[in-house]
This record gives structure tokens, sequence and C-alpha cells, in this order.
């Protein structure tokens, strides 16, 4: 039996390049008895770790094929590509030095090597030297120099291409490798795991030549034989030249290195000399005990301290709790708020140490610390911190500061085809026009993960059957999951004590002054490293503005941190009872503000519900209205129950805080152990087929064990349906328990400003913009409806922020928006015209003196001299008049001396309308008039009811409304509820729909289905007056179920149209 | 991000618009089909449109990217007025399919406004009647920069009217002088002064007789004479020509034309006459010939090397060979003479193309050495009886073609060459319908090119052909 080693595998990271994901050929290999394989992509590690992941998983069922990882290294000075394979942990450091080397020294996404960069790091390496297509005498000299450096260690690989002349080459390799020392191995050059892929691989080159497939032409490959082939065909195709497959396997057994060597250390720089970390993390910890228990705390919490902290020792992970204390500590000294989400919230000791905000011991929360760390699962801990979204550069900055660029880069996110883009460039390398797979990317738009279905694809007027269509979307079907490109994750960090570029490559990110590494999140825990997510989130940056702006208590104390904020006041619920929660953190959308009726928050860990019920996981598995109903009529409430002589109580005691119906991810994971028996090991394929479900979609194994499991003990089948349902929505969206609480604080403190302050609410939403759901537009109508005066941006009275203005005799303050609502001012400028002010300048030609003449066009063009007493027409013909002008070369002189008294000229006065189409263009919002008020009358003459009269009517009544459509929003697959009904508006793409009626805001919404049939005629702009089935569901959610029927232009759409098309 | 460029009438009622993002064009009209934009092709038609309107006035000026100005004074009354001419000028253009926006006025700036804004397509303004017209057109009517018609309508400034009552001198102040320049030029206060096209000329010579000629020598002489005289304007412009056209024009009103094709452009007088010349016999000048002319077509620039006396005598491959070329195609007919070229493909049939025999190849494109290709390959592949081969995938050892048995010596391969999967179906897509080549020889050294069809399956008789022969 040959002994083979395929040594020159690419995997499709090497990207446009390879045609298969790296465990495809490992799994290949396996298959056909290959002993190893080398992973080498073009300088690159990045598909190095999946492809040892699933080696580790094969080793479970018995293979033993290894992994080698190796790299591909192509030059930029002409030295012929090098195999690379590191032969013990110390090359492989060498080795991630040099990409770094090369991608510090590319440009974005370019790794830039030099032959002098590789003799630096060469100790310790394995070559094969790749030999190029034409062997010419340059090429046998460098192989000769190549040999002369590194010999003993460098190999001339050949392969067979089934290509006219074969044998000649290789015989003339075998010659070359004899004459220079470097002995002939045999690879197969492999690209794909297997030869059906060679479509797909001929469509990568193309999309990476830029050409279509009949254009491709020798570009392309002849044949289909660069996959992977077993040993003794090998041995076949080489049968001319012995040793050169045994070869190989002699390779590969001199390569020592596995990436299971990777060790991990943490960054030592938190703790102080002579103290140990454990050591500093207890001091820390009881120093926090005190701060967050002022009143001192239990013997019961005290006992739970020092069990997190026996485990932490145990496993050693003091050094991670005190790295994120540390970064967490340095905001807090920044005055920047943060704080923990996800499951750290478990911790006791991430409390005290002010990580997290969730006191996991108060008896409604009942967090438990495993959930968080289990000596079980062996997993390492994952901490992730928000900080305010305008100030997280700061701390990312401070990071790499304090730890330094070679120890700490962000984490890589693996972008994949998605379906669009799959099809797109598909489309265009199979040389269907940009029209046709224009059409066919449209018919995906707004979904995910699932690609055109035929239904799709007919009604934008393609023929689904037609042959050139159905090899588009099965090839783009094909290369959905491949990876794209690798970009830095949000925010996660990857810090370590001992160079980081010696365990990884880094590279250079788009963004300056970034580096991140080549390994995504999934990699590092493979390997072992950990890592600190440093997310931004906008509500703390506006829960910070706000504070700043609500007036001190009366004894002098001023609100600066979330706990400071009184705890379950009632008037909170019952604002948000009345879904009144625009702006509101999590609750804001469409979706929550028709749950938040009906479930009818009252105390605070009703709104810890209401955070995660709202999510995809509950509502695929049908947990919602079961939930509801048993909050209306606790008689419903009921637990699932096995058949004796199981215990009848397992479930209950996992769902008794949610009335038996799974809502949170670890009462799904509970019920899969103690419901469905799962085992230790089932248990963590599960999850991480969870955690992985999005992009691979390989939970399926899992959902027959766990129905079998559940049914073998005599559940309802239903029920066990449902609880696999929703594990799977867990996948892609789940919330576990602790982080729902950490929403939920959120959720109270900002509502609590809503409703306290919605004068600073609103003011310190618009200046934290873009941030969450709605646009200043809805904000500033909202804020108006709750009694806040709002006032225009004007010149002599607004910052560039918005400010509040006292009232007189009123609590609240008026909001004075800012100038940075007008659409292409800059803040520097804004700043020197306040500054203008303060020496007391009033003038527009005073103004004119210091400030850019655009900026003061911006201005009157947004109705800012209004306090001058200038008219927005007039503004700018003062404006445009000014002296030195860009205009006063072309002047002649006679009339530049007639300026000081100029003819007064009368321009046309603005109609109502038009001022607010003006008031959209410039600020997307009107404080002057409702658009739909201008055509209210002929609404009402098109039959169309106003929004107030929506709540009086019947039920399930016809009708029609009409309005202002500024958003599209395709749910998120809310189950059988309902996808948003929206259209793009022209001022403002807001998320929302606002029926006609100015003072009401109203949602109505379409079945999925009636909107696929309605989205073409949405896409015309004009505001739709829909004819409807009224459904009064809530008090201001309607769902449509009818036809919907677009008409009516808004001025200032039409406006903006015409003068775009005509100019 | 794509957007329309142009839409035609069709569109605008579906209600797309200039501007709009082509993909939600497409969404509201899946039907939609586009074209890239050309804007470079789009001004070289611009101005073989202006090169065509001679033929309504000499004086026409490009106005792009889609205008055109004709200076009609004075030549109005040769199509019996001013409508008759616009509507002439539309219907000949309407027959070419462009569809075309005329307005006459007495001014550029005005006929411009009207042509682009009035109501109807045609629009003929009475002398000193433009102003009342202009008064209702938009400002962008006054070729105003986009901005400033931006601004100027936000100020409440709707129509051309409107501006054109404001006191001048604040609306210079801040649009500028040229925005006055532009109201006087459309109002014929002031006078805008138009680049006028003048036309190539076409690559023509002609020579008259004073005395009829009909000898055949002398047609030679005055073909010969005739070439001159148009080559030496080639020469002067750095062109060639790849056709020339003689014309004999006899006494009686006959018309005797002549053509040749050259295989690369050239402006050799002598030449060109020496080719005419075997056609010459075929003219019969009847009475006489008085007018002979020439002219070029397939005109394109040539290196500047200068074209010398003895250029025939030369040996070189270009002056050897293209006279041979050129004399074989003239007698033989142009389509009979050609070279192969190399196809970028590894499909053998679709390898090589016919191309004219001088044409140039760039070195990437040579035939490539390392997939030697027969010199003669058979346009339907011969199946082999016979055939002896080691499975899978050995070279033959022995073959029968055309009943003689072939025992092979030497060979080389295979070259496995897949199908184009792109060709059939996604569903039949199969990786097994693959070609193996080889290159034999047999016995008495004769060479040949023979493949087996489709990977070597156990229990089924492969089946062989042969698709060529090397020399």
């Amino acid at each position: 039996m040959t002994r083979y080693a395929e040594l020159q595998a690419t995997t499709n990271f090497s990207f446009l390049r390879g045609a298969s994901h790296p465990h495809e050929l490992v799994i290949a290999a396996a298959a056909l008895g290959v002993e190893a394989v080398g992973i080498v992509d073009r300088n690159s590690l990045a598909g190095v770790v999946r492809a040892w992941r699933a080696i580790r998983d094969l080793k479970e069922s018995g293979f033993t094929t290894r992994a080698l990882t190796g790299c591909r290294l192509d030059f930029a000075d002409g030295t012929p590509s090098l195999l690379c394979y590191p032969s013990d942990r110390e090359a492989y450091g060498r080795l991630t030095r040099l990409l770094s080397v090369g991608q510090r020294r590319g440009l974005k996404g370019e790794c830039e090597l030099h032959w002098e960069d590789f003799l630096q790091h060469r100790q310790g390496q394995l070559v094969l030297v790749a030999p190029p297509d034409r062997l010419d005498a340059d090429f046998e000299t460098r192989l000769r120099e190549i040999v002369e450096v590194l010999k003993g260690d460098v190999w001339l690989a050949a392969s067979r291409r089934y290509a006219a002349r074969d044998l000649h080459r290789l015989s003339k390799l075998a010659a070359l490798a004899e004459r220079s020392g470097a002995p002939m191995v045999a690879t197969n050059d492999v690209l794909y795991h297997a030869p059906e892929r060679r479509a797909l691989q001929d469509v990568v080159t193309c999309i990476r030549e830029g050409c279509t497939i009949t254009q491709g032409g020798l570009k392309l490959a002849a044949n289909a034989e660069r996959h992977m082939k077993p040993p003794q065909e090998m041995a076949r195709l080489f049968a001319k030249f012995p040793g050169a497959v045994e070869r190989s396997a002699e390779i590969a057994e001199r390569i020592r290195f596995d990436l299971g060597q990777l060790s991990y250390e943490y960054p030592s720089e938190p703790v102080p000399p002579g103290k140990t970390a454990i050591q500093h993390l207890r001091d820390l910890t009881w120093e926090g005990a005190q701060w967050r228990f002022q009143e001192g705390m239990g013997k019961k919490e005290e006992l739970v301290i020092e069990r997190e902290l026996a485990l932490i020792e145990r496993l050693k992970f003091a050094n991670y709790f005190l790295t994120v204390h540390d970064i967490v500590a340095w905001a807090r000294t920044k005055k920047i708020l943060c704080q923990g989400r996800g499951s750290a919230a478990n911790s006791l000791v991430c409390f005290c140490l002010g990580v997290t905000a969730v006191d996991p011991t108060k008896p409604d929360h009942d967090l438990l610390f495993s959930r968080f760390i289990s000596e079980k699962r062996g997993e390492p801990p994952d901490i992730d911190v928000d900080f305010e979204h305008e100030r997280r550069e700061e701390v990312m900055q401070y990071v790499y500061e304090r730890y330094g660029r070679d120890r700490a880069a962000i984490v890589a996110t693996v972008i994949h085809y998605r379906p669009r883009m799959a099809i797109r460039q598909v489309g265009k390398a199979l040389g269907l026009t940009e029209d046709v797979t224009a059409a066919l990317a449209g018919t995906v738009w707004g979904s995910w993960g699932d690609m055109s279905p035929a239904e799709y694809i007919s009604q934008v007027g393609l023929d689904p059957e037609a042959p050139e269509i159905r090899r588009a979307t099965a090839l783009a079907q094909e290369l959905l999951k491949f990876p794209r490109h690798l970009s830095q994750h949000v925010g996660g960090y990857v810090l370590t004590q001992r160079r980081l570029d010696e365990t990884v490559p880094i590279g250079n990110a788009a963004m300056k002054d970034r580096t991140f590494i080549e390994w995504d999140k999934d990699d590092i825990d493979a390997i072992g490293l950990m890592k600190v997510d440093v997310l931004a989130l906008g509500m703390l940056t506006a829960l910070r503005k706000s504070f700043e702006m609500i007036p001190p208590k009366p004894d002098g104390s001023r609100i600066t941190d979330i706990t400071h904020i009184d705890a379950e006041a009632p008037e909170v619920y019952d604002m948000l009872c009345r879904a009144d929660s625009v702006g509101v953190f999590q609750v804001e959308s469409r979706a929550q503000m028709s749950m938040l009726p009906r479930l009818r928050p009252r105390k605070f860990y009703d709104l810890v519900i209401e955070v995660a019920i709202v999510r995809p996981g509950p509502i695929q598995g049908n947990m919602v209205h079961p939930y509801l109903k048993r909050r209306e009529d606790p008689t419903a409430i009921e637990y699932p129950r096995p058949a004796p002589p199981h215990d009848q109580m397992e479930l209950e005691r996992i769902l008794k805080k949610t009335m038996g119906v799974p809502l949170f991810q670890e009462q799904a994971m509970r019920i899969a152990i103690d419901g469905a028996g799962f085992k230790d090991d089932q248990v963590d394929g599960l999850r991480r087929a969870m955690a992985t479900f999005r992009h691979h979609g390989n939970v399926g194994e899992y959902g027959e064990l766990f129905i079998k499991g559940m049914l073998s003990k005599g559940y309802d089948a239903k029920f066990t349906e449902d609880c696999f349902g929703q594990i799977k929505g867990f996948g892609s969206y789940g919330f576990p328990e602790s982080h729902a609480i950490s929403f939920a604080l959120l959720v109270y403190a900002s509502a609590w400003v809503k409703w306290k302050w919605p004068d600073a609410f609103c003011a310190s939403l618009l200046n934290s913009q873009p941030m969450g759901f709605y646009q200043p537009a809805q904000l500033v109508r909202d804020a108006r409806e709750h009694g806040v005066e709002i006032r225009a941006p004007d010149a002599m009275a607004s910052d560039w922020d918005c400010t509040l203005e006292p009232v007189e005799g009123a609590r609240l303050r008026a909001v004075r928006l800012g100038l940075r609502q007008i659409k292409g001012l800059k803040e520097k400028e804004i700043l020197k015209l306040m500054a203008l002010r303060q020496d007391g300048v009033n003038t527009i030609e005073g103004f004119a003196r210091a400030l850019p003449r655009r900026t003061l066009e911006l201005l009157a063009e947004a109705d800012a001299f209004a306090s001058m007493g200038l008219s927005r027409r007039q503004a700018l013909w003062a404006v445009k008049g000014l002296a030195g002008a860009a205009n006063e070369a072309a002047e002649a002189p006679l009339l530049a001396r007639q300026s000081l008294k100029e003819v007064q000229v009368e321009l046309p006065l603005m109609s109502p309308p038009m001022n607010v189409a003006e008031d959209y263009r410039t600020t997307r919002l009107s404080l002057k008039a409702h658009p739909c008020s201008f055509f209210r009358d002929e609404l009402i003459a098109t039959g169309a009811v106003p929004a107030a009269t929506l709540k009086s009517l019947r039920d399930r009544r016809w009708t029609a409304v009409g309005g202002l459509v500024l958003v599209r929003h395709f749910g998120t697959k809310l189950g059988t509820a309902h996808s948003f009904v929206t259209v793009p508006a022209p001022a403002a793409r807001v998320w929302s729909r606002l029926l006609f009626d100015p003072m009401i805001l109203t949602w109505p919404s379409a079945t999925s289905t009636l909107w696929a049939s309605a989205r073409r005629c949405s896409r015309r702009y004009p505001p739709p007056s829909s004819r409807m089935r009224w459904r009064a569901v809530l008090a201001n959610v309607a769902s449509i179920s009818g036809v919907m029927d677009f008409r009516l232009p808004l001025p200032s759409e039409a406006a903006a149209r015409s003068a775009s098309t005509r100019a | 991000m794509r957007q329309l460029y142009a839409v035609d009438a069709a569109a605008r009622r579906e209600g797309l618009y200039v501007g709009q993002k082509a993909t939600d064009a497409a969404a509201l009209c899946p039907s939609l089909v586009t074209a890239d934009a050309e804007p470079e092709a789009d001004a070289m038609a611009l101005v073989q449109l202006a090169d065509w309107c001679v033929r309504f006035s000499p004086a026409v000026a490009l106005a792009p990217p889609d205008s055109l100005f004709l200076d009609v004074t004075g030549v109005t009354h040769l199509w019996g007025g001013e409508v008759e001419l616009a509507a002439d000028f539309r219907a000949r253009l309407g027959r070419n399919g462009l569809s075309v926006r005329v307005a006459i006025a007495d001014t550029p700036g005005a006929a411009w406004a009207l042509a682009h804004q009035a109501r109807d397509a045609e629009t003929i303004a009475p002398p000193g009647g433009q102003g009342a017209l202009m008064a209702r057109l938009r400002p962008t009517a006054l070729r105003l920069s986009p901005e400033a018609c931006a601004q100027i309508e936000r100020l409440g400034l709707k129509t051309v009217g409107q501006l054109v009552d404001l006191p001048r001198a604040p609306l210079a102040r801040r649009f500028g002088a040229e925005t006055l320049e532009r109201i006087d030029q459309a109002l014929g206060r002031s006078k805008e002064a138009l680049t006028f096209r003048r036309p190539p000329n076409p690559w023509f010579a002609r020579l008259a007789f004073f005395e009829p000629i009909s000898a055949l020598e002398d047609l030679q002489r005055v073909s010969l004479d005739v070439a001159g005289k148009l080559c030496a304007r080639l020469e002067r412009e750095g062109m060639g020509a790849r056709r020339f056209e003689l014309a004999f024009h006899g006494v009686d009103g006959k018309v005797h034309p002549l053509t040749i094709g050259l295989a690369l452009a050239a402006r050799d007088p002598a030449r060109t006459a020496k080719l005419f010349a075997p056609k010459l016999e075929t003219v019969d000048p009847g009475f006489g010939i008085e007018v002979v002319t020439m002219m070029a077509a397939a005109v394109e620039p040539t290196a500047g090397r200068q074209i010398r006396l003895d250029a025939l005598l030369d040996g070189g491959l270009e002056d050897g060979l293209t006279p041979l070329i050129d004399r074989l195609s003239n007698r033989l007919g142009e389509d009979r003479v050609w070279r192969t070229v190399p196809v970028e493909s590894h499909i053998p049939e679709r390898s090589a193309a016919p191309a004219r025999p001088l044409s140039h190849i760039a070195d990437a494109l040579a035939w490539d050495r390392e997939t030697p290709r027969p010199l003669r390959l058979f346009r339907k592949p011969e199946p082999l009886e016979g055939v002896m081969a080691l499975t899978p995938d050995d070279p033959p050892r022995q073959f029968q073609w055309r009943r003689r048995t072939h025992s092979i010596r030497h060979a080389e391969g295979p070259e496995r060459i897949g199908d184009e999967w792109w060709r059939v179906d996604i569903k039949d897509v199969r990786t097994d319908t693959v070609r193996d080549y080889y290159r034999v020889e047999d016995q008495d050294g004769a060479r040949f090119w023979v493949y087996r069809e489709g990977l070597y399956a156990a229990g089924e008789t492969p089946k062989w052909f042969l698709h060529g022969l090397f020399g």
C-alpha cells in the first residue's frame, strides 16, 4: 500500500482560487486514505484552523489523517512560490511573523513578500518549491539558490495535470531535481475536493479575472483533474518516478508542528508587581463588593463570590478577568459609560468588578455562574462589553497603547458570499446581462438565507426553468457559503502575553490604525485564545448625554450612572404598556411595540421577558402566544410532563419563571439535558452547532436526537417540535437570560428618562445620531406629543448639538434643534460660528467674514436665519449677494460700486407645502406642518380614513389609508406575524410608516405574501393610499390584508424629481 | 451604482426617469432592457450627424451632449420656408430612426431653449418673438450651470420671464455676469459666436480630359495619375486605404467602376495602379472616357514609414508577401485567401479561426508549444478500429485507420480535455465526458492525433477516434 500525503491543497481561503472549503478537502482526504493534507493558501493561514478543526472532529470517528499547517508563499520579487511547512512551534512563529511583515507592508488585503524576508525567517521551515509553467534557466538558478540556503529541507513539487506534455515536463523536473539536490515530490496541486467542483472553479476564475465564461478561454481549466486523489491513483500517475509519492508521506512525518501546540498566556500588565493574579483579582472583587453592596452583603453572596473565585483560580482565568477589568476601569476614569452583555452577567465577580450591571444573586434573576464558566465544558470565558458608540474608538486606542500592536489585534470576521452578491457575480461570469443579474439579485433582496425561489424569478419576468437561469442559481447556491474576504470583527480583541504575531499573522485593516488577525471568533475559540469584545452601543452615548442635561436633584446630586435612576417607577411601566416607546432601547421596534400592550410589563423582570420574547427563537418555536395566554390567564399555566416513571417535575423546575414556556437559551439547553437526556459531549455539539447554525445549518442531526429523546420519555410531540424549532431560532439570534437582563436595564433606564425628562431624552437621542430605530423626524414628533416644545435650528440660537432652552413657568425645557440637523454642515464651521456669536456678531455679513459661503448658503436654505427676520428665500438672496462672492471677479466694476444701495428685489413667497418640502430636503424634518396635511382632503376624497378614526373602525372592515411611507422593512420572519409594508420615502428613509394624520403614528403591516405581491408597486416612490382590511390588533397597530395601491406624489418628491430630470 | 442615463418614450410611460437607480427601475418594470451608456460613442455619433446636416446648411455647430446648431439664415427658401425646412429635417431623421426636437429662432440661445423645453417637438419663433415664447420656460432653458439653476429656482424664480424681469445688477452679483450674458444672448441683446464645424473632404480624386481617351495604355496612364493625386493626399495626412475604387466615366454617361482590396492599408500609387492593370481590359470605353475618379475606402492611419520608390524590390516579409497576397486575393476573391489564428479555447475544434492574411497577432495569443496541435485537423474525427491500449489511460499500441493497421512506436499523452460544461444543462454536467488525446507515431514515422472518448469504465469498450495529422 502506497503512502501518500497531499502537500499542496488550496482552499477557498485563497479567495477566488480554491473551490472547496477546508473541511471538504480534509474529509475527502480522510475518505480516500490520504495520510495527511497540507493546507497551503496563498500568503495566508486563514483556512488552517478550519481544516484542523475538521480533522479533530474526524479523529473522533477513528480517522488518522493529519492536517498540516502550511502556507504558499508568493513573492513579489520573482522568487518561485514556496510551499512552506513549519516543522515545529518556533518555526511556526517565524512563519506567522513573516506573513505579518508582508501583510503590514502590503496594501489592504495584500501581502508583499521578498526573498530577504524569507531568509530571515527560514529556520525550521520545510519547503516545497512550486515550479512555474515554464521551466527556464532562470528557474533553475533560483532553485539552486533556494537549495543552497535550505539544504536538506527543500523539495521540488511535481503534479500531473493531464496536459499534453505532462511526462515530458515531469522528466525535466526529475532531471532538475537530480541536478539541484531538491528531491522531487508528487502533489496534485489540489484546488477542490471532488471533480464536480470544476464548474465552480471556472466560475471563480472568471470572477477573479473579470471575464465571462465564454471569454475565459485558456484561463479556465481544461479538465477536472485537480481534485483530491487516493494514494494508489497517485502511485499510478507517478509510476515512472519511483519514490516521488512516498516522499510526500516522509515529509509529512518530519512536520511535527500541530496547531494544538499553540498555548495561550494572558497579558500580565494588570497585575501589580509582587502580587499574584488571583490575589489581585480577589482584592479587587472584595473592594468592588463594598461599592456594589453599600448596605452590606449577605452570607449567600459572600459564598457565591468565594465559589466563583475558587473556580477562576482553578481554571487559571484570573488574568482574563483582570484584563477586562483593566479596560472597564480605564473607561470609568474617562467617564465613558459601559456595561457588559452576554453570559458574563451570570457572574457576581463580574458585577463586583463593575464589568456587568446585573446582580446575579437577586432572587428574581437566579443566574448561575456555571452558565458562564463551566469546568466541564473547559471553554474559555467570553466577556463582551458595550461602550458609548461615539467614544469606543478611545477605548480601542487605549487597548493598543497598553498592550502594544504586536500583542493586541482585532479578530477577523469572515465575510461570506451572500445571495445577492453570489448571484450577481456568478451571473456576470456566466455572461448574463446586467439587467438579468440585477433582476435575479432583486429577487433575493431583504432576505438572507434562501435563494431566489422560482416564483420570485418569474415575478421579475424571467423563466426559472431557462438553462441559463438554472445554471446561474445552482452555481450561486454553491458559492453561497464561500468566504469572500476577511474583515475586522466589530470589536473583538485578542490579547496575548507573548508576541501575538508568533501565533497568527496580523494584517492591516481598512481603517487607519487598526490591525487584525487572520482568524475569526470560531477559530480562536478552537485554538483556545481569549478575546475581549469592545462593542459600541448608541444608547449608552444617548444616556450619558441625557444625564448631563437632566437638572440636579433637590439634594444637588446628579445622575451619572444607570444605578442612580429610581427603580420600578409605575409611571414608566404605564408608559410602556401604552406602547409609548419611540426611542426607548430595544422595545422601540414595531414588533416590540405590538408586544408591549399584550405583555403589559409591570416589573423589571417583565422587561427581561419582553426583550427576550420578540426574538426569532421564541417566535419560530411558537412560544409567544402560549406565554401571552398564560399571562392573561394564570389557570392556563401548565408544565409539560414526561410519562411516568420519569421525574414529573424535571421541566417545571426549568420553566417555572416563564410560566411553563421556554423563552431563554439556557432553558432550551437545560431541556436538552434533563428532558431529552443529552450527554455532555452532545450538549457541547449542540451548542457548537447552534453557534454556527447561521453559517452552516448543520443542527439537524441533533434535532433527531433531541426529538427522539423527548418522545421516548413520553413528552407531547408538538411541544417537542416547538422546543427544537426554538433551539434552531436561538442558533441565529438567541438571547440568554443574563443578556436579556443586561439589556432590560437599559430598557428601563431609557424609558425612565423618556417619561421623566422627555426634553433631555429627545435632545440626547438627536445628539447621538445615527443610532436606534427612528430618524430625527420621528423623535421630534414623539417629543412634541409628549409636550416638549421644539424650536427650529437657527443660526443665532442653535449650537452644533441640540440644546435645552428654559420655558417660562414650565418644568420641561424646550429643545432647540442643533445645526447638526442641517445636511452638509461641518461641525468645525459651526463651532466657528458659535465663537463669532459670542463676540457679538449678529449679521450675515459678519458671519461671512469667517465662514465659507457654502456654509451660509446651507444655513439659508435650511431657513436658519428666521430670527433675523429673513425668510428662506430672502436669506439665500442675501447670502448670494454678499460682497466678495465667488462671482465678484466676473462682476463689472460699476456694479460693485453700486452694491451699497442695492435695488430691493421682491422674491415670490414660498408656498407652505414647498416650505415643508424644503425643510425635509435640508433637515429631514419639518416643524411647520406634516407633509400629508397638504393633501389630507384629497386623501379623504379617495375614501381614506384619518388615522385617528382608525381605532373606532370595526374590526376586519375593509378600508383605505393613505400616508407618507417612510420605511421599507422586511421583518426577520416573525412567524406568521408581519412583514412591514413600506417604501423608501424621499427626504427621509425612516423605519416606520406614517399614516396621514399628522398626529398619529400608525403601523399597518401586511402578511409576507401580500407584501410580495405588492412590493413591485411599492417601489414607486409616491406615498401609498392603501386599501386594507383594518384589524385593530392594538391601540396603534393594524394589519393589512388586502390590495395595496400606491398613488399621489409628495410635493417635495415630485419637485425633486422633476428638477433632476429636466435639469 | 448603475442609473438610467437616457429613457425612451415607452420607458417614460412606465414611470422611469433619468437618474433613477437601475435596480429601482428594474423592479418597477421587470421587462426593462438596458444597454450601457457610451458617452464617447454618442459624441462621435453627434459629430457624424453634424456632418450629415451639411445638406441643410453649411454652417453646423456642435452643442454636446445632445444638440446641434444650424445657421439656416438665407437657406430656408430652398425648402420653401422655415416650416418646410424643419419638417423635412425631422422627417429625414425620423426615417433613420432618430427622434429630434427642432426650434428655429432669431438667436442660438432661444432656439436651444425652445428645442429643449417647448411643448411641441417643432417650434418656430416669429422674428423678435422669442422673448414671449421663452418667458414661460424654466431657468434651465438658459444653459446655466446646474448649481446656479437649482438655487435660482429655490429663490422662487421658476421661469425665464421672472428672471428677465429682475433688476440686472443684483442678479449679476449673485449669479455672475454669465447669467446676464445668457439672457442677453437668448433675447438677441448680445451676439453669440458659434464655432461651425467644417466637414472633412472625402477621399476622392478626379481627372477630366479635354479629349476623350480610349486606348488601354491611356487608361493605364490616367489610373496611375489619378492614383498619384489621391495617394499624395493620403500621404500628406498620414493615412492609407485598404480599398480603392476606380471609375471611368464615358462620354455616353456610362460609368465603369473597378475595385481592388489590399491586405494592409497602403498609399503607393504605382502598386495601386498595377493591381488595377489586369482589370482595365474589361473596361469598354465606348465613345471615349472623359473623366476618371478614384475613391479610397477603409482609410486608416498607417505607420509613418516613408514609402520608398523601390518598395516592390525590397525583400522584407511585408513588402514581399503583401503584393503576393494582394494579387492572389484580387484574382481569387478576397474570401479565398486567409490564415488561421489561435482562439483561446481548450476544445480543438474551436481553437483556430480564419483571419485576414496579414492580420496582426499578439504574442500572448501565439500557438502554445506545450500543447501541440496537428497541422491538419479533421472537420469530423474518424473512428478507429482494433485499438489496443492498456487501461485506464495508456496510449494505444495499435489501431486501424482507413483499413490500414498502424502499430505505434512512440506516444505522448494523454492530454485530457473536458467538455465546455456551460454549454450543457447544469443538471447534465458530468465529469467523465472528456477526451484523452494522444500524439502517436507509427512504424513509418507518420504522426497522428488520436483520442479516446470518455473516461475508461469497466465493462465498456472505449471509442477511439483520429482527429488530425501532424506534418
